[in-house]
């Protein structure tokens, strides 16, 4: 009886919610190893995709290179930019860094999120999520899992703000 | 108790509601954001192999955290639900209640957080809390951290906890606090990051009077230096780290010859990383030494989330099925019998490279070539960086081609060499094993995935071979089977079959399948797994 209760009780927390959420302010890693507040990645101007990854999650990497391929064609249609979080720790956050170089990620704003902070406060729990959030910050799309195609709605989405 | 646990999740629950209902208020009031997953295993009896099933053949493991955020200000709960736990997890992971809870306000220049908070100094050699769910591990703190920024120029950091151990805090204090002073930054200089860190953490528990008549130390202190810099693609890093001292038990202990109960050791590590990245190349380099560094929650306690720094296996991760049979475990010391290992030490290097498209060699589509080499050796004695017998070797090569629109290949050659004494003899368990990973595109949307995969090996139970077969429906359905199969020794079918179903931030995955005993990795830290069969329900969802 316990079981059912506390089953129940956690399928009905999730169920009110379906809001837009905004940015959070987390302090994250650049390339350099120099501290950057993720709420600065809002500039006003431009949306943007931002993918959650790791070095070892091979659907997060399929669909990182099936944005970079298609970004040429993507940026004839609107304007964007994608930010890569890496969600490595310590232990590939090194790798990861020599990965996005050999994977041609040139494109790409990549961000380490080493301890998983700004993970969490996008509540984030099974890689890959990808987000498209809007110029003022405003999270407008949410996507987990990957499989081979679903990057269209991506740029759909983009296309459809104005 | 758990009348307790109902009511504060019903509150929680009334919580929730009302701050949703208040729609276009929540701007103003701030908002509230959440994650819930179910992991579940109903268990059946497989007389082919070990498979445990527990008594109601039922495991259920369960996470709802909510957060909540009003400008600066940001507050949040973790209910958790183990209806029993999973087969495998730590055993101390019973019941269910909310085990973690925050109140935090982060300012510009500093920020306070009080309640349970995660964390790490460095590269988290000397002190992480963390959580991942994969090993059942959460190392939450509940305590109080501050921080303070001055411009770029100066982060400082300091914590007090006690660290969470299966669904109680335990009684042990950790202490301490983290400084990084940016060089480059109070320089002006634009090219170059030049930054030195340092650490100190203590760490007290108060243990038993027994324990400490056999040697046992209550309190110890640890301390890092760090050194990071950056310039034009190249990077160095390197810290070390003194961990203090602590105490392990004396296999050797007989009264008579030995007649210490506990060994007094010295905790500490050396770690460096090289990289460069440019032109299409990236390049790694790590070097590692570790000397006693486990550190754990609690002394005797033997669950695989005991520990309150983190220390992962430096070597390539796999995600193929038969890269993944013998993991290297990593060794901070090995103390089994009468056999006393202070540690490893060893390294790996990875270079990449992305083939430039309209090239000789990359073709119209261009090409990713990886290789990763990594070895490992225990320590021969305290004090010391002489290697003695080898741990771990392995040599990964792989290739990623697009070749047509509709056709991409990914290979991998992984050359692995695994010693499963942990250092206390020099036999080694050699494999040689080759992926091909094939996906075609039918349609913009419908895919096939697949992989082939074959294990040469003349030791432990010989040759495997495996499959797995995905079909694609974007952006919502997939659908696998898979099969492992040792047809060098065992003759056992290890099937999984699948289907998965997602619609925006919700995931819903359901199969069936025989899982071999064996070790689960996540971020190089490892638990081991008994074997099962049964049906599997997992469901993931944010909002």
């Amino acid at each position: 009886m316990q079981k059912i209760k506390f089953a129940i009780l956690l399928a009905l927390a999730v169920i009110p919610f379906m809001g837009q959420a905004q940015l959070p302010s987390v302090k994250v890693e650049n390339r350099k190893g120099e501290v950057v507040n993720t709420a600065s990645l809002v500039d006003g101007e431009t949306p943007m995709i931002i993918s959650f990854w790791a070095v070892t999650c091979k659907p997060c990497i399929r669909e990182l290179d099936a944005i970079n391929d298609a970004m040429p064609d993507w940026l004839d249609e609107a304007s964007f930019r994608v930010v890569a979080i890496s969600t490595d720790d310590s232990r590939f956050s090194a790798q990861a860094r020599a990965w996005v170089e050999g994977h041609g990620w040139g494109d790409f704003t990549v961000l380490f999120d080493k301890n998983q902070e700004f993970m969490r406060a996008m509540n984030v729990s099974y890689t890959p999520q990808v987000f498209v959030v809007d110029k003022s910050g405003k999270v407008v799309y949410s996507h987990t899992g990957y499989t081979p195609g679903s990057e269209q709605e991506l740029i759909d989405v983009i296309k459809s703000l104005k | 108790m758990k009348r307790l646990t109902i009511l504060t999740l019903f509150t929680l629950l009334a919580a929730v509601v009302c701050a949703a209902e208040n729609g276009e208020e929540k701007q103003k009031k701030g908002r509230l954001t959440g994650s819930f997953e179910t992991n579940s295993i109903y268990y059946v009896e497989d007389g082919r192999t070990t498979a445990v099933v527990p008594e109601d053949r039922f495991g259920s493991n369960n996470y709802l955290k909510l957060d909540y955020y009003h400008g600066r200000f940001a507050a949040g709960v973790q209910a958790e639900g183990y209806l029993p736990v999973l087969q495998g997890y730590p055993t101390n992971l019973t019941k269910a209640g909310l085990s973690n809870f925050y109140a935090s306000w982060v300012d510009k220049s500093f920020s306070v957080t009080a309640g349970t908070f995660y964390d790490q100094f460095g590269s988290g050699l000397l002190f992480r809390s963390y959580e991942d769910r994969t090993l059942g591990m959460n190392s939450a703190l509940l305590g109080a951290r501050v921080t303070y920024n001055y411009k770029d120029i100066l982060a400082l950091k300091a914590i007090w906890g006690m660290p969470r151990l299966g669904m109680e805090f335990s009684n042990t204090q950790a202490r301490g606090a983290d400084l990084s002073f940016a060089i480059s930054s109070l320089a002006g200089w634009k090219q170059t990051v030049l930054a030195v860190e340092g650490s100190v953490l203590n760490r007290y528990e108060a243990i038993s009077a027994d324990l400490k008549e056999e040697g046992g130390l209550p309190s110890s202190t640890g301390f890092s230096g760090r050194v990071n810099f950056e310039s034009n693609g190249f990077i160095l890093r390197a810290e070390y780290i003194d961990a203090g001292e602590r105490h392990y038990p004396n296999g050797a202990y007989d009264g008579v010859n030995d007649p210490r109960i506990d060994l007094i050791k010295n905790g500490n590590a050396q770690l460096i990383e090289l990289g460069y990245s440019g032109h299409g190349l990236g390049v790694n380099i790590t070097a590692r030494r570790l000397e006693y560094m486990d550190m754990p929650i609690v002394y005797r306690n033997t669950s695989t989330a005991n520990a309150l720094n983190y220390i992962p296996a430096l070597t390539a991760q796999y995600s193929y099925l038969l890269t993944n049979l013998n993991p290297y475990i990593v060794q901070p010391s090995t103390i089994l019998g009468s056999h006393c290992g202070p540690g490893e030490i060893g390294g790996q290097i990875d270079i990449y490279y992305n083939v430039a498209r309209r090239t000789k060699l990359g073709g119209k589509r261009g090409m990713k070539l990886g290789l990763n080499y990594s070895t490992y050796y225990s320590l021969l004695k305290d004090r010391s960086a002489k290697a003695d017998n080898i741990l771990w070797q392995s040599i990964n090569f792989t290739l990623e081609k697009q070749f047509t629109r509709k056709f991409k290949l990914n290979f991998l050659y992984s050359f692995q060499e695994y010693n499963d004494s942990h250092g206390v003899s020099p036999y080694t368990w050699k494999s040689n094993i080759f992926v091909a990973d094939m996906l075609y595109k039918w349609t913009p949307t419908i895919s096939t995935r697949l992989e082939l995969q074959y294990l040469y090996s003349k030791h432990d139970n010989k040759d495997w071979m495996a499959a797995l077969a995905e079909v694609n429906f974007a952006p919502h359905w997939s659908i696998f089977a898979s099969d492992m199969y040792n047809h060098g020794k065992t003759k056992i079918h290890y099937y999984n079959a699948g289907v998965s179903y997602t619609k925006s931030r919700t995931r819903i995955q359901l199969s069936y399948g025989r899982n071999r005993a064996g070790v689960v990795c996540s971020g190089g830290v490892c638990r081991n797994i008994p074997a099962y069969t049964g049906a599997n329900l997992m469901i993931t969802t944010s909002f």
